[in-house]
């Protein structure tokens, strides 16, 4: 078996294809590395200022009392942005970058998610980043085909299947020697521009990577091999079946460019146009029937009264609809941007047909971009501000001064609070949780492969020279 | 002779499987496609419709004056930009820019200023859009490769070659039977399925085009046509050059993935092409100066009129003695947008404020022409301004990308679809077209100083006898002289191909 893998690997080596290969994926890897350098310190620049002047103002309002502190909230929380951007850009620019917390006078604070449209100002053509996701998805997905279309093809259009197949070897023996000798010389090239890219990021002082961020980078690496496996063997299966290499490397394209190139986009917008879309009308129509439900069932009529000279059941009572508004209003903003959520993720779902979008996905996973990645930052910010709420309630009752009356300035602690003791968001990522969202995809690209090897192999045992 | 060579032509390739495939995989993805393209426009003809309903009935419920129509925060005349058709074809800037626009005497409008009909789920921008020309440009070419990879170098292998040369014919006219033989096959498939798509866009009763509609049609099937041609020339001299078919294979496959995906991908992530934004631009400081200028001389007005004070209302209170009077502000640096207004509103007015009222008309007399002067002057600023910012990197962008051919086709097609960059500009001339009719219109009818501007007590404006906003797509031959140039480069690199393929092709020995 290893000297027709080595076979496999010398005829390889030495072909127009192998030097072609080579230096396009050097020249995208660069170009990607490039970029990389340029826009990633900016963005973590942009995201340490916000982050800064989010601080500030909440040190700020922690100074003041634990009143102002409930009443305004933590403030804008901002999604951090991953260091392996580089390896999916994972339509970062179509999502939000972070989630804001507003207040209006005497109202308490509440979650808003803000929706994006930066694009609207960008009048030039659409482009997709040359990203990892791009180059392993499209390009060496091609490249695999293109090694393998007449591996066996046109070992029997030159006869020497024939030969090879007198030798006392097993048929499955020369399929598995020829599936890794196409694996290895695809997989050389690659390394050689993954090496590269990573040579010229590591040598920028503005860009470092963590231990986990290797860790990552190593997974994502697997995968990669994992989707060109993939693909030789569906190449081998062809090839098998085949009589013809030419005719092989036809449908073999056909094949491609509808699942990889053109089933993505289709099964989207034909997934989008199921489910219809509550619209911003809609939702600007339900939190006006919910805010005059609770105008109807609360009689505001301490609403103008001065409320120091309030009574303490009043208080409460005002306490209350300030806490109930909030919830309810909260509640309402995260059922929206839940729906909308779930209704893209519903549409992903169904683009996972196509591998290449499988393999988006997982890239996604691991290097920490895309929907999941935003919806892990929801996650994140909706817990940190229970978990802020509760400090509030806490240092509040801490207080013996205070009547613990949330929700109106004269029910509750006015002394100032110590700004390290409030609780700080972190936008943290999980490596093991990653892969508890990524296992279907990982099992479904596997099966994909187990699948398409089985093919191969029983194509290619009933072979006839 | 020359006949002959065609139809032998012929024969060979309707007879191969490549056909076959070519046809099946044409008219799948194209029908799926365009079903579901239709689908999409007609979600946005809706939108679109239901925009235009609204915003008229808001106009006409909730503006009594001329100033809160004109002026208030929540712009209340907003024109909208009807989806095109052709945008099935070539989906080009037409989906993604702006859909609705204020129009107002305060501002000049431009993409930059436009909104979006608040309707749909933004999350679902991140996939990417498809529509038909994309198809056309991966599935066209690589048919056209593999309809050419073998045409000589096939010859050669099997030893054909030099029994057709040994009959009295010319080399050239072998290359021709060979192109024409190949390029009627190619028709065959892009000819069903632009007629499928045809039929199936005549069905769908919600899309309706015009006969100038069905001429830019014609124009994209002619640009495919050549690109069909340039992408089987490519492959013939990569077939002529190296004279073994699996080489040829395998260099144009190497080809088509470099010019058509990799391409116009790393240029545009090599050269970064966004809008530079500059947070606090010149031209911004300077726009504001201007406007600053107009409130030095509004408040030299109001301290020189009759009223005592430099106060704008005028002490004009409603029965109630309430007073309506506004004011505002947009300060959008980033769009170089800045203004500055007044204005009132008052649905009744009280007795003890009737002698103020002449002041008031005088005083908006003179402010409204003074803004409408203001704002020509600061979009002599603006203009070149956001030109700078935004078009000119975009252009650079697409200029980048004509050097694929890919590239080009996908710009010629667009600019024949109207879904360029030019196409959606026309839209927003035409608002600012009808920005200077309305003012026109006031000035005609002296309703700067009239007395509907800031009180409705006389009765409500009555929004109709204003000028009404048209918009009609450029015609066809607004079209044509911009796709021209594109094609005319397409058609040139043909021609530079076809010369270069019959030099080779004349020095070979066979």
């Amino acid at each position: 078996m290893w000297h027709i893998t080595k076979r496999e690997l010398y005829d390889n080596l030495n072909s127009l294809r192998f030097a072609l290969t080579t230096v396009l994926l050097l020249a995208l890897m660069v170009t990607n590395a490039v970029r990389y350098i340029r826009e990633h310190p900016k963005r973590v620049q942009k995201y340490r200022d916000a982050v800064a002047e989010s601080m500030n103002r909440l040190t700020a309002h922690a100074d003041a009392s634990l009143y102002t502190l409930a009443q305004q909230g933590p403030g804008t929380l901002y999604k951090q942005p991953s260091p392996l951007h580089f390896c999916a850009e994972g339509g970062e620019t179509f999502l939000p970058d972070r989630v804001d917390s507003s207040y209006y006078t005497e109202r308490f604070w509440r979650l808003r998610y803000p929706d994006v449209n930066i694009n609207m100002m960008n009048v030039g053509p659409d482009v997709s980043q040359v990203d990892w996701t791009f180059i392993i998805g499209y390009i060496l997905s091609l490249v695999a085909l293109i090694f393998t279309f007449d591996a066996i093809s046109g070992e029997r259009e030159h006869g020497t299947l024939r030969l090879m197949l007198a030798n006392s070897i097993p048929r499955r023996t020369v399929l598995i020697g020829k599936f890794l000798g196409a694996l290895i010389s695809t997989t050389i090239p690659f390394m050689l521009a993954v090496l590269v890219n990573l040579l010229i990021l590591s040598t920028a002082s503005a860009v470092h990577l963590n231990i986990q961020a290797w860790g990552r980078l190593g997974i994502i690496f697997c995968i990669a091999l994992l989707y060109t496996c993939l693909f030789l063997a569906l190449g081998l299966l062809v090839s098998a079946r085949v009589q013809q290499s030419a005719v092989s490397l036809l449908i073999l394209l056909l094949t491609w460019v509808t699942f990889v190139v053109f089933m993505p986009s289709t099964l989207a917008s034909l997934a989008s146009g199921f489910s219809s879309s509550m619209s911003r009308d809609e939702y600007d129509e339900r939190y006006g029937q919910s805010d005059a439900e609770l105008r109807r069932t609360w009689q505001r009529s301490w609403y103008w009264a001065d409320k120091s000279e309030l009574d303490e059941r009043t208080l409460t009572k005002i306490g209350e609809w300030h806490t109930k508004t909030a919830v309810r209003e909260e509640r309402l903003n995260a059922g929206y941007v839940t729906f909308k959520i779930n209704q893209v993720q519903r549409a992903r779902a169904i683009t996972s047909i196509s591998p290449a979008v499988l393999l988006q996905h997982l890239l996604e996973s691991f290097a920490g971009t895309g929907l999941d990645r935003h919806q892990q930052f929801i996650e994140n910010v909706q817990r940190y501000a229970r978990e802020y709420r509760e400090f509030v309630v806490d240092m509040d009752r801490s207080d013996p001064e205070s009547l613990h009356i949330m929700g109106v300035r004269e029910g509750m602690s006015q002394k100032p609070i110590n700004p390290e003791a409030v609780p700080k968001f972190e936008d943290t990522r999980n490596l093991s949780k990653d892969f508890n969202t990524a296992a279907t995809e990982l099992l479904l690209l596997t099966l994909f492969v187990v699948v398409l090897l089985a093919g191969a192999y029983l194509a290619f045992v009933r072979v006839e020279i | 002779m020359f006949l002959t060579l065609i139809r032998r032509e012929l024969l060979d390739n309707l007879m191969a499987f490549r056909f076959a495939a070519a046809v099946v995989i044409m008219l799948l993805l194209v029908v799926a496609n365009t079903v579901v393209l239709i689908k999409d426009y007609e979600g946005r003809l809706t939108d679109y419709n239901t925009a235009v309903k609204t915003h008229r009935q808001e106009l006409r419920l909730e503006s009594k004056t001329y100033s809160d129509g004109m002026l208030s925060f929540w712009g209340k005349i907003i024109v909208d930009r009807p989806p095109n058709p052709l945008s099935i074809f070539n989906t080009g800037l037409d989906k993604r820019l702006g859909n609705e626009i204020q129009v107002s005497h305060i501002f000049t409008p431009t993409i930059w200023d436009a909104n979006k009909h608040a309707a749909d789920n933004s999350y679902f921008n991140i996939f990417t859009s498809i529509d038909i020309v994309l198809i056309f440009q991966g599935i066209l070419s690589l048919l056209a490769l593999t309809f050419a990879y073998d045409a000589i170098a096939g010859e050669y292998e099997r030893g054909t070659l030099r029994l057709v040369l040994s009959h009295p014919v010319r080399r050239g006219s072998i290359l021709f039977a060979k192109y024409i033989g190949a390029m009627v096959c190619l028709l065959v498939p892009l000819l069903m399925s632009l007629l499928l798509m045809l039929i199936l866009l005549t069905t769908f009763a919600t899309v309706s085009l015009s006969t100038d509609d069905f001429l830019r049609i014609g124009g994209i099937v002619l640009t495919s046509l050549i690109y069909l041609s340039l992408f089987y020339l490519i492959g013939m001299l990569i077939s002529a050059i190296t004279r073994r078919t699996s080489t040829a294979l395998i260099l144009s496959m190497f080809v088509w993935g470099f010019l058509v995906l990799v391409y116009p991908n790393m240029i545009l992530t090599a050269v970064d092409t966004a809008p530079q934004v500059d947070p606090e631009p010149a031209a911004y400081h300077q726009i504001k100066r201007v406007w600053d200028e107009l409130e030095r001389k509004r408040d030299q007005f109001l301290r020189n009129d009759a009223v005592p004070g430099e106060g704008w209302g005028f002490d004009l209170v409603d029965v109630e003695g309430i007073d309506s009077i506004f004011s505002g502000w947009e300060d959008k640096p980033s769009r170089l947008l800045y203004y500055t207004y007044v204005g009132s509103e008052f649905e009744t007015i009280h007795e003890k404020s009737e002698p103020y009222v002449p002041h008031a008309q005088n005083f908006y007399g003179f402010i409204g022409p003074l803004t409408v002067n203001t704002v020509e002057r600061t979009w002599l600023i603006r203009k070149p301004a956001l030109e700078t910012i935004y078009v000119q990197p975009a252009n650079r962008g697409r200029m980048l990308l004509k050097f694929s051919p890919a590239g080009l086709y996908n710009a010629t097609t667009e600019a024949w679809a109207g879904t360029d960059l030019n196409g959606i500009q026309d839209f927003f001339i035409a608002a600012q077209r009808y920005r200077q009719a309305i003012v026109n219109y006031f000035y005609d009818e002296k309703i700067f100083a009239s007395r509907q501007w800031f009180s409705s007590d006389q009765g409500a404006v009555d929004w109709d006898t204003l000028p009404q906003f048209s918009f009609q797509r450029s015609d066809i031959g607004v079209n044509a002289k911009r796709a021209l140039p594109d094609l005319f480069l397409l058609l040139t690199m043909n021609i530079l191909l076809f010369m270069a393929i019959f030099l080779v092709f004349i020095n070979s020995e066979v």
